[in-house]
């Protein structure tokens, strides 16, 4: 698929070093909006949709900062744990500035944690909610599909 | 033989190499800004230094260390410094860090300053006396299950002054998908007495640089970098009731000022309350040794508080976020007679939500003190 001008510099944003020091592609050499079709493609075939993601995490994002950085259950489902540090990121389509703020969601099975868990920080919510973007394969902050259908409970 | 073969690949590797050089020329003449100097605090310092690189590199370089909790990324805006030379307009990158006085004042942040021609700049007295150590890992101990304790020795007789409760960074080589070298700021645990170790408390979190390196990968004997001291945190000499709130590895600078405390006989000079903050029993850490001070002081009172105990736990303490607890004391249990003050560590959210209590509780917010990282 063909890159428009912004999704060029966003891609070249992306790249290790430049906003963050590991980027947010990991191994993944395919351009940006194939990666955002091929995960859009599943989105759908798992029935999901990225509003439905962005608020279940959003959610969570906020119940866990109650926390003050110590795990917290919520909702009976999930520890979560919320880490924050000064500063902020540029986003790489240069569309906004987000807190450093990562989240460690973590599904609970009766009571028991499963230890299946997706770490997003604030930025990664925007990337996914505005552009569909779910960072490469390999990234560390990478929001596999299936593992978000299953850790979400989506 | 055809001698198109052989003339094709090296007429396309000739032009190449030409480019690289040409590329490689220009790059010499361009960006060779030459010698430029640095007049700091209106003389107070000249440094000669080679042009090109940024204010924050070419500071560090010449032994001079501002604050930098990214190690020089533009994403922490802690490198703040008064520039008193024209250098361009503020950058973008710049912008969301600065309030319209610092813009006003021409504040810069460091790392976004490119050093093109002479350059004056104002930066506090105290960052002279901050250095480059090296040092050896002695001992990595795990405290929690994602908390470890790491002690330096500094290297040839090199010692290090700094306060019970400033901090210093930690710099950690580049791997796996990180390619530079990467800084990031920690409390220091050690006594400030023990001059030629320096202990940190490394609390793991996810996606972590440096945290990760901490926790994976940094063995026994390997050599670090640290640069130290910084920060604004430290016990003001007044006889106030100290308010201590921490969590995780916020434990890090109490542990340092309460052993400082001891060594120099003044836990009898004050009321000191230290609270801390965990989910479950397994995250709790250095409790008989804060037991045994709270029994052997009597005007030290230490207050641990569970905010999920689990059943295993058999926790028959303070239960509730720390901030619940927090105010349950200053209402009922700390004398509202005495001046108090607050000393706080911990993640921007938690300092925000312990100050709220303090001041709903009648603590002015000058006499909450605070380094805010984490």
């Amino acid at each position: 698929m063909k890159m428009s001008p912004e999704y060029s510099k966003a891609q070249a944003n992306m790249q290790p070093g430049v906003i963050t020091a590991d980027g947010f592609l990991g191994d993944d050499k395919r351009p940006i909006v194939d990666i955002i079709a091929d995960d859009e493609a599943t989105m759908e075939t798992l029935g999901v949709s990225f509003d439905e993601a962005v608020a279940r995490m959003r959610h969570l994002m906020e119940e866990g900062r109650k926390g003050l950085e110590e795990p917290v259950t919520v909702d009976g489902n999930w520890i979560v744990r919320v880490s924050e540090a000064r500063g902020f990121l540029p986003s790489p389509f240069e569309d906004g500035i987000f807190r450093k703020v990562n989240a460690q969601v973590e599904l609970m099975q009766n009571g028991t944690p499963t230890g299946e868990s997706v770490l997003y920080s604030e930025l990664g919510m925007h990337l996914l909610e505005k552009y569909h973007f779910m960072q490469g394969v390999g990234a560390a902050f990478r929001m596999d599909p299936e593992r978000l259908k299953r850790v979400l409970q989506l | 033989m055809n001698l198109a073969y052989f003339v094709a690949p090296l007429a396309v590797s000739g032009i190449s190499a030409a480019l690289a050089a040409l590329i490689s020329i220009t790059d010499r003449i361009v960006n060779n800004y030459g010698e430029v100097t640095i007049d700091v605090n209106s003389g107070s310092k000249k440094l000669e230094v080679n042009g090109g690189a940024n204010l924050l590199v070419t500071l560090a370089e010449s032994g001079i260390f501002v604050p930098s909790a990214c190690g020089g990324r533009g994403s922490c805006g802690e490198c703040k410094v008064k520039v008193n030379s024209d250098v361009g307009p503020h950058l973008p990158t710049e912008i969301p860090y600065l309030d319209k006085d610092q813009i006003q004042n021409n504040v810069r942040l460091s790392c976004q300053v490119k050093l093109k021609t002479d350059i004056g700049i104002e930066i506090p007295e105290y960052l002279f006396k901050i250095k480059q150590y090296t040092g050896t890992v002695e001992r990595i101990r795990d405290v929690t299950h994602d908390i470890k304790e790491v002690y330096f020795k500094l290297d040839d007789g090199q010692t290090v002054d700094f306060r019970a409760g400033q901090y210093g960074q930690i710099e950690v080589p580049p791997y796996d998908k990180v390619k530079d070298r990467t800084q990031r700021a920690y409390s220091m645990s050690s006594v400030p007495s023990d001059t030629n170790h320096v202990e940190f408390l490394v609390r793991l979190v996810p996606g972590g640089i440096v945290t990760t390196y901490v926790h994976d990968r940094l063995k026994e004997g390997e050599k670090m970098k640290v640069i130290a001291p910084f920060g604004e945190f430290y016990v003001r000499e007044t006889d106030a009731t100290m308010i201590c709130v921490a969590g995780g590895s916020g434990m890090a600078p109490f542990k340092s000022i309460f052993y400082d405390f001891i060594e120099k006989d003044k836990m009898k000079d004050r009321d000191i309350w230290y609270f801390f903050g965990a989910r479950t029993k397994k995250d709790l850490f250095y409790l008989d040794e804060l037991e045994k001070m709270q029994n052997e002081h009597e005007r030290f009172h230490f207050v641990a508080a569970l905010s999920e105990p689990q059943p295993e736990d058999e926790w028959e303490g303070e239960t509730g976020l720390i901030t619940e607890v927090l105010g349950r004391y200053l209402k009922e249990e700390i004398s509202q007679e005495k001046p108090k003050e607050g000393y706080l560590c911990g993640s921007p959210g938690m300092l925000d939500a312990c100050m709220a209590v303090m001041r709903e509780h009648g603590m002015t917010e000058d006499k909450i003190y605070f380094d805010k990282f984490a």
